[in-house]
């Protein structure tokens, strides 16, 4: 994009700055300073005084006992995470979903926000938009009920048309292993895709029309307007939206994930979330579910930085 | 602006002075007590009628603080963290969080004190269940001993001409006629037998059909003695020849055909339908199976749900199912109530609180207003009146949350509430019998009471080996020899180390 | 507007087929919400003699009934409302001005600000640890509880930031030599231009607070305070996930309730968008640069 080019306009000021003048440099961002402090306030209070119970990953925590009063254990969760009999059966399973979703769930409500965009009557656009997001509103419990009257082998809706068609044996799909990450996928789809897709919408908002008419005088059909003018505008959302989700690429829904597992498919179903439910019913387990948070916050914090970099070099803005 | 920087060090500075086991919270106001529990509905108004009624009872104050049931747990865990822990809160005394907090001193330990006041004593051997390997920490709330109960079709009974079952043998033969002889007359073939949820849980002290079985054919009830040890349930010939039995009736097409996937919510579903006709649960459900048929037929409803009690095996020998007695106890905390006279006060209430005129406020009402007591039993009146339908609601989705020797008006001392039409006064009626008969043969889990330290530090990955084995031996996907080897990963994986403490702790109880 | 290029033959086709997916996906998302709608006028044994259906053959209120038998409903909705309204202007305004300063490349020290924002988007430091920065702050029972601990979304920040980072410069810069300080820049050129941004996070703010429950549950033990969600969370938490402890009680939510709950407590968010709707129509951007 033109703007990408565009200096700073106080790009002098930052040379001039150089000069080890603090007090110079803040008066000269003053406002900008203190258009900042609000919001570090918040952060500092409400993000990073709690991190201080992260400690509680190295304790045998007891709510009752505090941080100060609980056994410190050192790396004992960790090596209870690391070598446990599960944590090859948790890390396959959830970067098996992690990937389905950066697969499926991402692209999808682009797709659809390009879709809209080209939609020309109105009405219906509106329309469409303000009944796709509403899954976004329905819980869980909902969706789980929902899948169970599409699917289920003795009275599923769906189920059922597709063995009237098909034939052969019934198919008990919210049963099987096989089937189960296909389902998920499937409900995170229709649960979120709407909602993710309002973001795409507001970024399409801003693509500046006089680009479009540049594009057709020079000849260009829908298609490539698509691909040159609308798809470059909105690619730093796309870039920022990628990049944030890979921070939280191993993070799961837990709810939905427990209300669609049972015994047959719990091999298949078990992600980090969920297990660690299991840990809580049994042990309480403060200590060790941190200790997993920790775990998974420094993979995202890998992917972040790592997708961020390579954002940068593939000539994209990043984040920072 | 320069306020939220101010604001910012003020809370750097009173964050990091430290949390837990603080003093800083109100001393105990003699004067009020404060509870937490549980909440079903809407919560009562503390200027509300009851909340009145039982204040002037009780010649103190009260506070409750009402929680969502669904998460309970949640608020238990901040409660505990918070130095907030009010004067008595409602707990799971085998939840591992409670557990700590409890060893950790944040409650009274009562096993010397609670024998002193008889309205909290309750029954001794389910005061034992809810203790930790014999630590008391609270009266307990009172449930019903024996519950497990068949529900049947009545009148598809009546269509394939047999009759109510004493055996599971019996059962099985209704099963197949359900199944098989078109008992809704409709001509197709679109009927099933038994009617079987999905049972996520990962633990043999359930009350799942599935558990239910195992006992009926003689199996532990989740422990039990073989040869001087105690073993699990599923390492038993008794469980094996249940399992066995489950897996012919699921083979042959008599028991719904999504039953690992049906959801609880929707158990009754089928039976109301016509599309099954056995339930396999608590013997309450009955009401709820009434409540939707009379929906459905004001006239028949009646006679449309047989409820019997736990069966026979085969060979005629009888063994029941029982429950723990006890859902959750009353701790008191150690934060507000700091001394001995401080405590003796507090059970002293409480022990008002139980007798049977506050049980009767807690899990009936105000008599006179809200029902009326005839032949020992309340009935309801006055429920037009929205003032009383608030008193009403206010005892039946909140107070009734605090009764410890009353619960749903079927056990305990408070009056048992009796149902307006014919078909419920009927089934309760039965419901007394049928719990006095099985008792009899009631088989008692003696693991209740203690906590196993290696079940709790590996539960999450030890459990579900065998409840997953037995429902996968169950749909065909394992032999049963494959069943005997995830035994075998059990108790390789920790199980044996489990069964080493149970005997151990048990023994030390000398039970 | 030129309309040649829409009249080929290529062109129409992919109209149609545009069309009818996308009405599609309106219908697949449309029907759960007219189910629980007609489920929340059923009577209970339809619901459970019936698989789905969008008309019950019964019409019944008396889920409603109940519902609004009391004040409580009615209460918790004008608590909910309040919140809703005076959280979302705070989060807005404090996301808006830390984005501002955060999307200037040449500002000193903003790389270290982003990076701590950016750390709490994998690191948080629990339920508890929260809860102990709330009662020390002495907002228990408070309504601040349900606003200022989920104050600013990190996620939220850096979308919007990156949104300010693709604003024309020429137009602050213009400004700039016409004599405007940065705050009349900011309040005065950026955020009339963003308008499609604010209209977008005020939508997530807002649904955000009003699907909240955790927050009512933990931080608000009176129960008078509590929001609609809160509520909701009581009639329809009892689900699946044990049974049992629903038949402990006398009071069994049935299936209609928990429907009649879902729908008063999403109707009202659900008509939000609608009217935010109008700022994401097209050229709200290149309007203002023309002028």
């Amino acid at each position: 994009m033109a703007t990408d080019l565009a200096p700073p306009p106080v790009k002098a000021a930052k040379v001039a700055g150089h000069k080890p003048d603090r007090a110079r440099t803040l008066w000269r961002y003053r406002w900008l300073y203190l258009l900042l402090i609000p919001g570090l306030a918040y952060f500092i209070v409400f993000k990073y005084v709690p991190m201080r119970g992260l400690q509680i990953a190295f304790q045998d925590f007891v709510p009752f006992l505090g941080y100060n009063g609980s056994e410190w254990v050192g790396f004992k969760h960790f090596v209870d995470l690391f070598t446990g009999p599960d944590f090859g059966r948790l890390m396959y399973n959830t970067l098996y979903l992690a990937f389905l979703n950066v697969i499926f769930v991402f692209p999808a409500p682009i797709i659809v926000a390009l879709m809209l965009n080209e939609l020309r009557i109105n009405i219906l656009k509106r329309s469409v938009q303000s009944l796709i997001y509403i899954p976004h509103f329905l819980s869980w419990t909902i969706v789980a009920s929902l899948t169970y009257i599409l699917f289920s082998v003795d009275y599923g809706v769906l189920a059922g048309w597709v063995h009237e068609i098909l034939g052969g044996q019934k198919i008990d799909y919210v049963a099987q292993p096989d089937w189960f990450r296909p389902i998920i996928i499937l409900q995170t789809l229709w649960k979120t895709t709407g909602w993710t897709t309002i973001i795409y919408l507001a970024a399409l908002a801003g693509v500046n029309h006089e680009l479009y008419e540049a594009a057709r005088m020079d000849g260009a059909g829908r298609w490539r307007q698509l691909w040159h003018v609308t798809l470059p505008a909105i690619r730093p959302t796309i870039v920022v939206m990628a990049i944030l989700m890979s921070g939280n690429l191993l993070d799961m829904s837990f709810e939905q994930i427990w209300l669609m597992t049972n015994n047959l498919n719990r091999a298949t179903a078990d992600v980090f979330d969920t297990f660690v439910f299991y840990v809580g019913i049994n042990q309480g387990a403060f200590s060790y579910a941190t200790a997993v948070g920790l775990f998974k916050g420094v993979v995202g914090v890998l992917l972040i930085f790592g997708s961020n970099w390579l954002a940068k070099r593939l000539g994209q803005r990043g984040l920072f | 602006m320069a306020g939220a920087l101010m604001l910012t060090t003020a809370l750097l500075a009173s964050a990091c002075s430290g949390t837990g086991g603080g003093g800083e919270s109100s001393q105990a106001d003699a004067n009020t007590i404060t509870f937490m529990t549980q909440l079903f509905g809407t919560a009562p108004n503390p200027q509300g009628e009851l909340h009145q009624a039982i204040e002037k009872f009780l010649g103190k104050k009260i506070k409750v603080t009402w929680v969502p049931n669904a998460d309970y747990p949640e608020k238990v865990n901040v409660t505990l963290a918070s130095a907030n822990i009010p004067d008595v809160m409602v707990v799971d005394p085998k939840s591992p969080a409670f557990g700590k907090a409890a060893e950790a001193g944040a409650f009274w330990d009562l096993t010397d004190k609670i024998k002193k006041y008889p309205n909290l004593v309750g029954d001794e051997k389910v005061l034992l269940n809810s203790s930790i390997n014999g630590k008391i920490y609270g009266p307990y709330r009172t449930r019903p001993l024996l519950r497990s109960a068949v529900m049947i079709r009545a009148d598809w009974l009546k269509k394939v001409g047999l009759e109510a079952p004493k055996t599971t043998d019996d059962l099985y033969k209704i099963a197949e006629a359900f199944t098989k002889k078109d008992p809704d007359g409709n001509g197709k073939d679109d009927t099933y037998g038994l009617i079987i949820p999905k049972w996520p849980g990962t633990t043999f002290a359930a009350s799942s059909p599935f558990n239910v079985m195992d006992v009926w054919f003689g199996a532990p009830n989740n422990w039990g003695e073989r040869d001087g040890k105690l073993v699990p349930e599923f390492d038993t010939p008794e469980f094996f020849e249940a399992n066995r039995f489950m897996k012919k009736m699921i083979d042959e097409g008599l028991v719904n055909p999504d039953w690992n996937t049906l959801d609880t919510a929707k158990w009754n579903d089928p039976f109301v339908q016509g599309k099954g006709g056995i339930i396999i649960d608590v013997d309450v459900r009955t009401t709820q199976l009434l409540d939707l048929l009379k929906e459905q037929d004001p006239q028949t409803y009646g006679d449309k749900v047989l409820t019997v009690g736990n069966l026979a095996r085969p060979d005629g020998k009888k063994f029941s199912l029982p429950f723990s007695g006890y859902k959750d106890i009353l701790a008191v905390s150690k934060q507000r109530v700091k001394t001995e006279a401080q405590l003796d006060e507090l059970l002293k209430t409480l022990d008002k609180l139980a007798s049977k005129e506050g049980q009767v406020l807690l899990t009936n009402g105000i008599e006179g207003r809200n029902f009326k007591v005839e032949n020992g039993e309340a009935v309801l009146i006055n429920q037009e009146d929205p003032k009383v339908k608030q008193v009403q609601d206010d005892v039946d989705k909140a107070f009734i949350q605090l009764g410890t020797q009353a619960s749903t008006g079927t056990t305990g001392i408070a009056y048992p509430r009796v149902p307006p039409e014919a078909p419920y006064r009927k089934d309760l009626a039965e419901r007394k019998e049928r719990v006095a008969e099985d008792l009899k043969t009631a088989v008692f889990d003696p693991s209740l009471p203690v906590v196993s330290p290696t079940a709790v530090a590996k539960g999450a990955t030890l459990n579900p080996i065998v409840t997953d084995a037995r429902i996968k031996y169950l749909a065909g996907q394992l032999s049963e020899d494959e069943l005997k080897a995830e035994i075998k990963r059990w108790y390789d994986g920790g199980g044996t180390q489990i069964a080493q403490e149970i005997n151990d702790l048990v023994a030390k109880l000398g039970q | 507007m030129s309309v040649n290029q829409y009249r080929s033959v290529g062109s129409r086709i992919f109209d149609a087929i545009n069309i009818a997916v996308l009405v599609g996906l309106g219908m697949i998302t449309l029907l759960p919400l007219l189910y629980v709608l007609a489920g929340s006028f059923a009577s209970e044994s339809e619901i459970s003699s019936r698989t789905f259906f969008l008309w019950p053959e019964k019409f019944v209120t008396s889920t409603y009934e109940y519902i609004f038998a009391t004040d409580v409903f009615i209460r918790a909705l004008l608590t909910t409302i309040g919140v809703t309204l005076v959280g979302t202007v705070i989060q807005v305004a404090l996301t808006l001005t830390m984005a501002y300063p955060l999307a200037k490349r040449y500002l000193p020290g903003r790389t270290l600000v982003l990076n701590l924002v950016i750390f709490t988007v994998v690191f948080s430091g629990g339920i508890i640890p929260t809860y102990l920065v709330v009662r020390d702050l002495g907002m228990l029972n408070s309504y601040w509880a349900l606003i200022l601990p989920l104050a600013i979304n990190p996620f939220y920040l850096i979308i919007v930031k990156s949104f300010f980072q693709e604003l024309p410069e020429a137009l602050e810069e213009a400004a700039r030599i016409d004599g405007a300080t940065e705050m009349g820049v900011f309040f005065k050129i950026v955020l009339p231009l963003s308008k499609p941004i604010i209209a977008t996070f005020s939508l997530f703010y807002a649904v955000g607070i009003w699907n909240d429950y955790m927050s009512p549950l933990l931080y608000i033990d009176d129960s008078s305070k509590w929001t609609l969600q809160v509520l909701v969370r009581q009639l329809t938490g009892a689900d699946a996930q044990n049974a049992l402890s629903a038949l402990e009680t006398v009071f069994f939510p049935t299936q209609g309730l928990k429907f009649a709950v879902v729908v008063i407590a999403t109707l009202p968010i659900l008509c939000f968008y609608p009217f935010l709707q109008k700022h994401f129509v097209k050229g709200v951007l290149i309007g203002s640069v023309k002028e």
